[in-house]
């Protein structure tokens, strides 16, 4: 076991590596106008003038690509991963101030947010997708097959911006609308959303808290900002915003279970179709079980083998929706910060910084399936 | 299990047996087999026929022009009734390249309705009206509306023929990549493989956003847009491709025709071009018909996000901008209604987002489903 988990783990180092050379390309695709003016100081620097120089040094901009790309490398490695222009749209709407932030920490404090909502639509995807997926190989080619197929290809066929903007439509229509007050417009449904509370109150330290806690909780131990709430469960607030907060998620997480189950349960249908023609199937058969235990102990179990290895892939698949979901839903989270990253006045740090992240994330998520798999099935690990 | 088989083409039922003196085509015949099988598909046919219609609707997009003779006579029919309501508002055409003026391709509208029309099939007798499909509000301060039939229809060519050359051209890499790879097996494959792992790890839309953000700054005419969109896009959907082609070549490579074929003497060149990738197309094809109806989805999305893809200025008539700016458009209609009273009445413009999202749903859920019934037919274990 620890032989293949090692075995996997030295095959990831090419590809991060290689994920990082293409950053760097691109990063040195980019104008060195562009870069320079995007540097703290040096907004509006003339090629020659002093801020320009300093800008140019400190960007490493004027050692041999080969030294630079060394450089690059070794600063991904250890999370050195820029910082934030200060004149970026980015800074404005994600309330980050006129400083130049680390990246990695700006991340960190959006990261949890995303995490919390793949938690969520993950679980609600195969919620629907495994038992759906069991149920429609069961009945091949039967109407029940055939309406999940239809339903599961409409997800797919969907543009999610526009199905994202409707439903939020309809949930703003249904809980009231819009009502005019003293301060001008207030939305009832959507004061859940637009008063989310930034992470960590952005524009002070990291070590600030978020607001929500409370003036006597002085800690944001995980920054997720769900597990935040239930660590403080006795104080006066803590499971009303705990709630508060997977209630925030349940639209977005269903809008992105729609959209994606399509793929996991046409991969659940295939691998139970391969299963129920299997021997052992048949020998259950014929030892006279009744279909409801032969599909679910001896076939549904089996299928289910093949479905986690499908878990890491629609973790990639789905994390492509996200800057599209949360920023319809103005969910706090690394999307968000790629979707107002690639507005006008691009942060390339951020942009880099947050693909680099989910890229990684990705990968991992890969690893680990990978590695619950080869636990599951000896095949894989000995064959 | 099936493997081991020889393609035991001859059992299955064809549609050509009335061609019993002259041996036909054998390829024609497959083609034909193939059809039989998914004509039974009735999901299929209805994809198939969509996914003509639009062709067709893209075919016929040159030819078409919106009716801005009727609207400039019934203007000025209106004008010598004495209403004063002349033509004050401009609608205009999608026209891909160019900047809206006033001029034609912009025409003015005789209507009171502040700044959207409904879908119209009266405002003249004798035609369809002016806009059929309602009007998008693109830019509510220059008071120019758009006519979102005109861009459904203008926008069609240049949908389907970004996703045609995308796809077109990410397959063809794919096949050339892949079966070199699964050919040739050894360093070859470890090479190439490893370069694909590289690039399927990096999300697809951040990677296509991300190279569009380095490099789209030196692209400025809508033609070069359009040219870096199709490249980013390329090299997001290649290694797809070329892994599903290795895949299956490594499967063909092992059968018995291709020893036989090595055996009387066929080089590496032959062996592939008429053995190998011939016999391994069949999913890529599927994936191919499938990537289509994603790709104006996803440039949709990529507007939506607000990055700045064609120069601005230009409205470019493509189903995923116009359904994307039909979106981004609702928030103003939203506060107005939202203050709607008797004498501000409200107009929630849901044409705007409900003709362009289903031209691009019933394009994607079309091209699903031709995709599937394609794997069905093509693919003889499924044959039943």
């Amino acid at each position: 076991m620890w032989v293949y988990i090692v075995r996997r783990l030295l095959l990831v180092v090419p590809v991060i590596i290689g994920v990082m050379t293409i950053t760097f390309i691109l990063v040195s695709l980019i104008p060195t106008t562009t870069r320079v003016a995007a540097y703290t100081t040096a907004r509006d620097a003339k090629p020659g003038t002093p801020e320009w120089n300093h800008a140019i040094a400190a960007l490493g901009l004027n050692k041999p690509v080969p030294v630079q790309w060394g450089i690059y490398i070794l600063n991904s490695l250890t999370l050195h991963w820029g910082y934030t222009s200060p004149h970026s749209y980015a800074t404005q709407t994600g309330k980050l101030g006129a400083t130049a932030w680390p990246v990695a920490t700006v991340l960190g404090w959006y990261l949890p947010y995303t995490l919390e909502l793949a938690a969520l639509s993950l679980l609600i995807i195969l919620a629907i997708a495994i038992p759906l997926g069991n149920l429609s190989a069961v009945y091949r080619n039967r109407p029940l097959d055939q309406g999940t197929r239809v339903l599961s290809f409409s997800g797919y066929a969907f543009p999610t911006f526009l199905l994202a903007a409707v439903v939020l439509l309809a949930a703003v229509v249904l809980s009231g609308g819009f009502t005019p007050d003293c301060n001008g417009l207030s939305y009832h449904y959507l004061d859940w959303y637009y008063s989310w509370p930034p992470p960590a109150c952005l524009p002070g330290s990291p070590t600030t808290l978020p607001s929500w806690i409370g003036p006597h909780e002085n800690t944001s131990p995980t920054g997720f900002p769900t597990i935040d709430a239930l660590i403080h469960w006795n104080t006066p607030s803590g499971l009303y915003l705990a709630w508060q907060s997977v209630q925030r998620m349940i639209l977005p997480a269903l809008v992105i279970a729609y959209t994606y189950t399509a793929s996991i349960l046409r991969f659940v249908r295939n691998s139970m179709l391969e299963v129920m023609n299997l021997d052992f199937v048949r020998t259950a058969r014929a030892k006279g079980l009744p279909e409801r235990v032969v599909v679910n102990r001896h076939a549904g179990r089996n299928s289910l083998n093949v479905t986690i290895t499908i878990l890491g892939l629609t973790f990639a698949f789905f994390i492509t929706g996200f800057p599209i979901i949360e920023d319809v839903f103005q969910l706090r989270g690394i999307g968000y910060l790629f979707a107002i990253a690639i507005q006008p006045v691009e942060d390339f740090g951020l942009i880099f910084g947050s693909t680099l992240l989910l890229t990684i994330i990705v990968v991992a998520a890969n690893i680990i399936v990978d590695v619950l798999y080869a636990y599951l099935d000896p095949r894989v690990r000995l064959g | 299990m099936a493997a081991g088989k020889a393609p035991s083409e001859a059992l299955e039922p064809t549609s050509g047996s009335a061609t019993a003196g002259k041996r036909p085509n054998p390829r024609l015949d497959q083609y034909r087999r193939t059809f039989y099988f998914l004509r039974r598909n009735r999901l299929a046919m209805f994809g198939l026929i969509v996914v003509l219609f639009w062709v067709g609707v893209a075919l016929y997009s040159p030819f078409y022009s919106a009716p801005s003779s009727h609207l400039e006579a019934y203007c000025s029919s209106t004008a010598t009734e004495g209403t004063n309501s002349s033509c004050t508002q401009t609608i205009c055409t999608y026209e891909p390249g160019t900047v809206p003026t006033g001029t034609p391709p912009c025409y003015s509208v005789p209507f009171e309705e502040p700044s959207v029309l409904p879908p119209t099939i009266s405002l003249h007798p004798l035609s369809l009206g002016p806009m059929p499909l309602g009007s998008l509000t693109l830019d509510p301060s220059l008071g120019i509306m758009y006519n979102i039939m005109a861009g459904l229809i203008k926008g069609a060519p240049w949908s389907i023929g970004i996703a045609a050359a995308i796809v077109g051209t990410g397959a063809l890499l794919g096949l050339l990549l892949g079966s070199l790879a699964g050919y040739r097996g050894g360093y070859t494959d470890e090479t190439i493989m490893r370069f694909t792992d590289i690039f399927l790890a990096i999300p697809g839309l951040f990677l296509v956003l991300i190279t569009l953000a380095a490099v789209g700054i030196y692209f400025t005419t809508l033609e070069a847009r359009v040219g870096i969109l199709i490249v980013t896009f390329v090299v997001t959907w290649w290694p797809i491709y070329t892994r599903i082609v290795r895949g299956q070549v490594l499967v063909t490579r092992e059968q018995k025709y291709v020893e036989a074929a090595r055996a009387s003497g066929a080089g590496a060149g032959r062996i592939l071009r008429k053995h190998i990738i011939p016999n391994s197309l069949y999913p890529v094809f599927v994936q191919l018909s499938l990537d289509i109806g994603t790709i104006p989805l996803l440039l949709g999305a990529i507007i939506f996000l607000g990055y700045q893809i064609w120069p601005s200025g230009v409205y470019f008539p493509e189903w995923g901008t116009i359904a994307a700016d039909a979106v981004t458009n609702l928030q103003p209609f939203l506060l107005q209604c939202s203050l709607a009273s008797s004498y501000t009445p409200c107009v929630f413009p849901w044409w705007q987002i409900f003709f362009p999202g289903v031209t691009l749903f019933l394009f994607c859920i079309s091209v699903n489903f031709l995709s599937d019934g394609l794997r069905d037919a093509l693919d003889p274990r499924l044959r039943r």
